[in-house]
């Protein structure tokens, strides 16, 4: 057993080159591993999420002549059905209300019919606003319309047929209004833009007494919907649990064989999910192959520094007749041996990796993912291992027959890439790639309309990858050049370390750049991956807050319940709960833009950003400042949508003519404003269109000062313990909402992923990487010298001499390298955050630099090139006898 | 290996002893005190321990003063190059003590007063040829040009002048040794030692260097010691010391050795 013995020899004698190899290894099976399961963890999260939010599972609408009654058993008889119920929708004339001694009146509307279980079985459907939760359930905006109130009576117009008179019972909300109104059947395109402005809820019998006279004559103005809830048994993927439920829908459609169409709201939830999932994927191939890769360079470096030796080593065995064959053989032993113990290693730690993180070993993933994920790790190991020790190996056993060994020093020609210029082929193709792929608006994810399989343009990863490759040989590049031909201006730079010698240290430099040129792009490289990883998570971070931010409006929201009327002065009652730092009202209106109907927000410009922030993002056509200062110095100024102004053909200064409801008569009337400018996105507004103006020319044009909602700072506070006390002042008139939970809430988009252990794991691998590139590459590249400084000290160079050297050396490896890290890192993250666009809402401003993490990133890289080069500097300065002897 | 070793062996290092301390040779009286460059006293060097032990040098005594001409011969293994390194003040004796009561403690000896020409090859590789000579001088804290200058000069004189450009992995064994000689002469040094200096060399070659090796001790009034199998070259040195098995033989019993 030849094998053994030398597998025991070699653990003996290079053990602790070995143990490098097969800890680089371990870095990349960890770093894939980890990855990996989090993101089959975080797609079953995704789908969890996605799911939770859907109201009612199918919407499956009876097609006209076709019976209701058997509709709806053979939905309630279909497998995996837990809830089936119908709900009624008729279309209504118009609403018509008389209160405080007007009449307001509405454009046509829906009444919809709901059975008295309804609520407990689709508890998402309505959320209760004001008044008693049952009987006649008036919709908040419609009760706005009407200026209608639990108590007032609503008068319903009916086709062809005298009107009703229903008492209203409460105001309810529909935060489901788009799906519930959706066109079943009809594909995305065709969509109503909106849901009807107005709705009336009545209990089931109610509804039947009221409208079935009407589906006799006039079938087409109603309809009934069977609401389905599933028993939702899914796969974790999203797109394995779209395809699922999908299949179902069409199974059903089948059966029902023409009298039923199914709104699928679960799978259009999960379609949105799928391609969350999808890019959390994308992620995964962005952030964690390069370290993947890095770790596989750093272990080729590492396997590279003991080629000399193994060199040596094969020819001795040559010379004592051991065929190639078996020299290959022990090449591929030896890889293995490092491949499975650096795989083992690897899954240790990822499996403590998730402990830290995440607080288990799976990462939250299903136990088969976790296993798939490890598999795979290991197996890229063992590759990696295969590559940088078996392959080296078997080429020199196959090529060299007695090798010299000798150092390469000097004068090597360019390497083949550098001459054919692969750098800036690279660098070009990257430019290119970019250039087209974001012509397309980067459509990372690509969901095309009524297709069902979605795809990823893997294309727009060329661009990074081109770059990060073309820049680390372009690092190399002008680092080569930079030793070799700016030797004087080195010589300059570190005669403060090596005094009178630094012509020699520089020559010696500039003669090893080889050496050196590696380790810079090394260090190059993981500093950019590092750099880039980090600044395309803070700036993601960042937006998550904005996000939140703009949905919740400020730290704490109170908003008033509709038909309330609350001034401004209420303010000076939240200002005193304990924690508030500033509170500001936010008038919330209706106002007709031509027949659209918008809101409209009154705000204070000259204390609005006491409260909350705004971005220069929200707006377009100027910054923040530039549009609020336009607002605070004309009073009737207003900003509008993009899509408004497109629809008008505003240009600046333009008058613009809104209707506003009237505060003393509830009648709208013309307000004239002055188009000032583009808002796109504001606190508590909603994604479609709305309306920025001034709160006092508002209040003065309706008579009205009355807020819809109070911004809340709450400074160094928590906004969930200030939101608690809130809610004990304003009791139940005004609803409290704090960023933090509503952080949590934030939909089933990526942003609402939990990235942030993703970000612990990945930051704290790529420190790990950045130690490893510059401490343990600048430790074998010294080592490698070691016989070059005990000549030196024979000679009589003294300890601080020979410091003269490693120091230069580790000053031009880790300064060269962190400087390519910059540029490149500052390169790659403008790159990323602009090719992963999509998982940004809303997209950046700018890039959030991360530079604490930064700080320590170069600290960590600092502190192990000089771990590096102190111990190098302790081995020589007692030179080594047997070292001295070989002169 | 130490249980073939002589047994008169033991007498010759006794009596070393004593001839060292008292009665001179041929030299007019005790030698003054800054007069001995190197004193050795029952010195011995063992590598490793326990049964492994190799006790390659063993109860030497003796001194060294300015202006000797010395050969050191003796068989391979005898332990010559251990006994310069011990000299050089690069090792250091497991028994007994050395001293250079003329140039200072161990620290202050190189690079300055003692030059040494390793055996094998010792040009540091990232360096070429003038770099690698004029290193020792810089080392010392002469001036960039200084150093260059005296560099060139020692090149010139082993003949070496159009190497000066070259890298030690382009030279050939018997360039690289005399490239290490002339950066020992380089310097102005008082004790040069030199390990097998011309191993590698054909006779007129060799010739050369010993030429150049004796002119400098010649011109700095220097002491020489070379290590060398070669009898053509121990022929040209006044005195020879001969080494067995770690032990040093000399045959008219003198330990001291001056010009
Ligand atoms: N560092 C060491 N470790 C172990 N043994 C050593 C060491 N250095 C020398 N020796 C042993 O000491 C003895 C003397 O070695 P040395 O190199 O001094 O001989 P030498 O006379 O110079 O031989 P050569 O003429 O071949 O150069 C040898 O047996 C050698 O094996
Ligand atoms: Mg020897």
């Amino acid at each position: 057993m030849f094998g053994l013995t030398w597998l025991s020899a070699l653990a003996r004698r290079r053990r602790g080159p070995l143990a490098a190899t097969a800890a680089g290894v371990a870095v990349a099976v960890a770093l894939l591993a980890s990855i990996g399961t989090f993101v089959s963890s975080s797609k079953a999260t995704m789908t969890r999420r996605a799911v939770a939010g859907v109201a009612v599972d199918w919407q499956v609408e009876a097609q006209n002549g076709s019976d209701p009654a058997a509709v709806l058993d053979t939905v309630r008889a279909f497998p995996g059905v837990r809830t089936a119920l119908p709900v009624g929708f008729a279309a209504t004339t118009g609403l018509e209300a008389t209160t405080g001694g007007t009449t307001q009146t509405t454009g046509p509307g829906f009444v919809l019919g709901l059975p008295d279980s309804y609520r407990t079985a689709f508890p998402g459907e309505l959320r209760d606003l004001a008044g008693a939760g049952t009987g006649v359930l008036l919709a908040q905006q419609t009760a706005a319309n009407l200026h209608a109130a639990p108590g007032d009576t609503v008068t319903v117009g009916r086709a062809g047929l005298p009107p009703v008179s229903l008492r209203v019972d409460g105001v309810v909300e529909l935060p489901e209004a788009d799906s519930l109104f959706q066109k079943v059947g009809a594909p995305a395109g065709a969509q109503p833009q909106a849901p009807p402005d107005n709705v009336l809820l009545v209990p089931e019998a109610r509804w039947h007494e009221l409208f079935d006279p009407l589906a006799a004559p006039r079938p087409d103005l109603v309809h009934t919907q069977i609401h389905t809830a599933l028993v939702r048994t899914l796969p974790g993927d999203p797109a394995a649990a779209y395809a699922a439920i999908s299949g179902r829908a069409r199974n059903l459609e089948v059966r029902l064989a023409g009298a039923g169409l199914v709104g699928d709201n679960l799978a259009a939830t999960l379609a949105a999910a799928r391609s969350d999932a999808l890019y959390a994927q994308v992620l995964f191939v962005f952030l964690g192959l390069p370290g993947a890769v890095l770790a596989g360079l750093l272990t080729a470096s590492v396997a590279a520094a003991g080629a000399g030796r193994r060199r040596r080593e094969q020819a001795l065995l040559r010379a004592r007749g051991a065929a190639t064959g078996r020299l290959v053989r022990l090449g591929l032993l030896e890889a293995g041996a490092v491949g499975v113990a650096g795989a083992v290693a690897g899954l240790a730690l990822a499996v403590a990796v998730g402990r830290l993180a995440f607080g288990t070993a799976g990462f939250g993933a299903t136990p088969l993912a976790a296993a798939g994920w490890a598999g795979g790790a290991a197996l890229v190991g063992l590759a990696i291992a295969m590559a940088t020790v078996a392959w080296p190996a078997v080429r020199d056993a196959r090529t060299v027959t007695v090798v010299a060994g000798r150092q390469q020093v000097g004068r090597a020609r360019a390497p083949r890439w550098a001459r054919a210029g692969l750098d800036l082929w690279l660098l070009g193709a990257s430019a290119l790639v970019f250039w087209l792929t974001s012509r397309g608006g980067y459509q990372l994810v690509l969901a095309p309309e009524g297709v069902p399989s979605i795809s990823v343009s893997y294309w727009a990863f060329a661009g990074p990858a081109f770059l990060w490759a073309g820049a680390g040989l372009m690092a190399w590049r002008i680092a080569d050049l930079a030793v070799h031909r700016g030797r004087r201006l080195l010589a300059a730079v570190i005669r403060p370390v090596a005094g009178p010698l630094s012509g020699t240290v520089a020559a010696s430099l500039a003669r090893q750049r080889r050496i050196l040129s590696r380790a810079v792009v090394l260090v190059g490289l993981t500093a950019s991956f590092a750099a880039s990883t980090a600044t395309f998570n803070a700036t993601y971070r960042h937006q998550a807050e904005v996000d939140a931010r703009l949905s919740n409006g400020a730290d704490v929201t109170v908003t008033e319940s509709p038909g309330t009327v609350v001034g401004p002065g209420a303010a000076a009652a939240l200002a005193r709960v304990p924690g508030v730092a500033a509170v500001e009202p936010v008038q919330h209106r209706f106002a007709y833009v031509g027949a659209d109907l918008q809101d409209l927000y009154g705000v204070r410009p000259s204390t609005i950003v006491g409260a909350t922030s705004l971005q220069d993002a929200y707006f377009a056509g100027g910054t923040a400042r530039t549009l609020i200062g336009r607002l605070a110095a004309q009073p009737d100024a207003v900003l509008v949508s993009a899509e408004t102004v497109k629809d008008f053909q505003l240009h600046p200064g333009d008058a613009i003519t809104l209707r506003l409801q009237d505060g003393r008569t509830h009648a709208f009337r013309d307000v004239r404003f002055h188009y000032a400018g583009v808002a796109k996105e504001f606190p508590t507004a909603p994604k479609d269109s709305f309306l920025v103006a001034n709160a006092d020319y508002v209040a003065r044009a309706t008579g009205s000062d009355a807020v819809g909602a109070f911004l809340v700072d709450t400074g160094h506070a928590s906004p969930a313990a200030v939101a608690q006390r809130v809610r004990a002042v304003v009791g139940t008139q005004a609803t409290v909402a704090d960023i933090v939970t509503s952080r949590r809430l934030v939909g089933s988009s990526l942003t609402a992923v939990d990235l942030a252990g993703l970000t612990r794991v990945e930051l704290g691998f790529a420190l790990l990487l950045a130690a490893a590139a510059t401490g343990l590459v600048l430790a074998l590249g010294l080592a490698e010298r070691r016989r070059t400084f005990a000549i030196a000290s024979a000679l009589g160079a003294t300890p601080r001499q020979l410091g003269g050297f490693v120091w230069a050396e580790a000053a031009v490896v880790t300064v060269g390298g962190l400087l390519a890290g910059t540029v490149g890192g500052w390169a790659l993250s403008h790159m990323l955050v602009k090719v992963l666009t999509g998982v940004f809402d809303p997209p950046p401003a700018a890039l959030s630099v991360p530079w604490g993490y930064l700080t320590v990133l170069a600290g960590v890289a600092l502190v192990a090139a000089g771990a590096a080069a102190a111990g190098a500097v302790r081995a020589t300065r007692r030179p080594a006898m047997a070292l001295i002897r070989d002169l | 290996m130490s249980g073939d070793r002589p047994r008169d062996d033991a007498l010759v290092g006794r009596r070393g002893v004593g001839t060292g301390t008292g009665t001179g040779t041929d030299s007019a009286g005790p030698a003054p005190h800054h007069d001995v460059l190197v004193r050795a006293v029952g010195v011995a060097r063992t590598f490793g321990k326990g049964r492994a032990a190799v006790v390659a040098v063993h109860g030497v005594s003796g001194e060294i003063r300015a202006g000797a001409r010395l050969a050191l011969t003796g068989p391979s293994g005898s332990g010559k190059s251990t006994l310069l390194h011990l000299l050089a003040g690069l090792d250091e004796p497991t028994v007994g003590t050395i001293t250079w009561p003329a140039l200072g403690e161990r620290h202050q000896l190189r690079p300055g007063p003692v030059a040494m020409v390793f055996q094998g090859s010792s040009l540091l590789p990232p360096l070429d040829v003038a770099e690698n000579v004029a290193l020792p001088l810089l080392l010392a804290g002469g001036s960039p040009p200084d150093a260059d200058a005296a560099a060139r000069r020692a090149l010139d004189r082993l003949g070496l002048a159009d190497l000066a450009a070259k890298l030690p992995e382009e030279l050939s064994g018997g360039q690289a040794q005399r490239v290490a000689v002339a950066r020992a002469l380089a310097g102005r040094p008082r004790l040069i030692l030199a390990d097998e200096p011309t191993g590698q060399l054909d006779h007129r070659t060799a010739a050369v260097v010993v030429d150049a090796l004796l002119e400098t001790a010649d011109a700095l009034g220097a002491a020489l010691v070379v290590a060398t199998h070669d009898p053509r070259v121990a022929d040209r040195l006044a005195a020879r010391w001969s080494m067995t098995d770690g032990r040093l033989v000399v045959p008219d019993g003198s330990l001291s050795c001056s010009a």
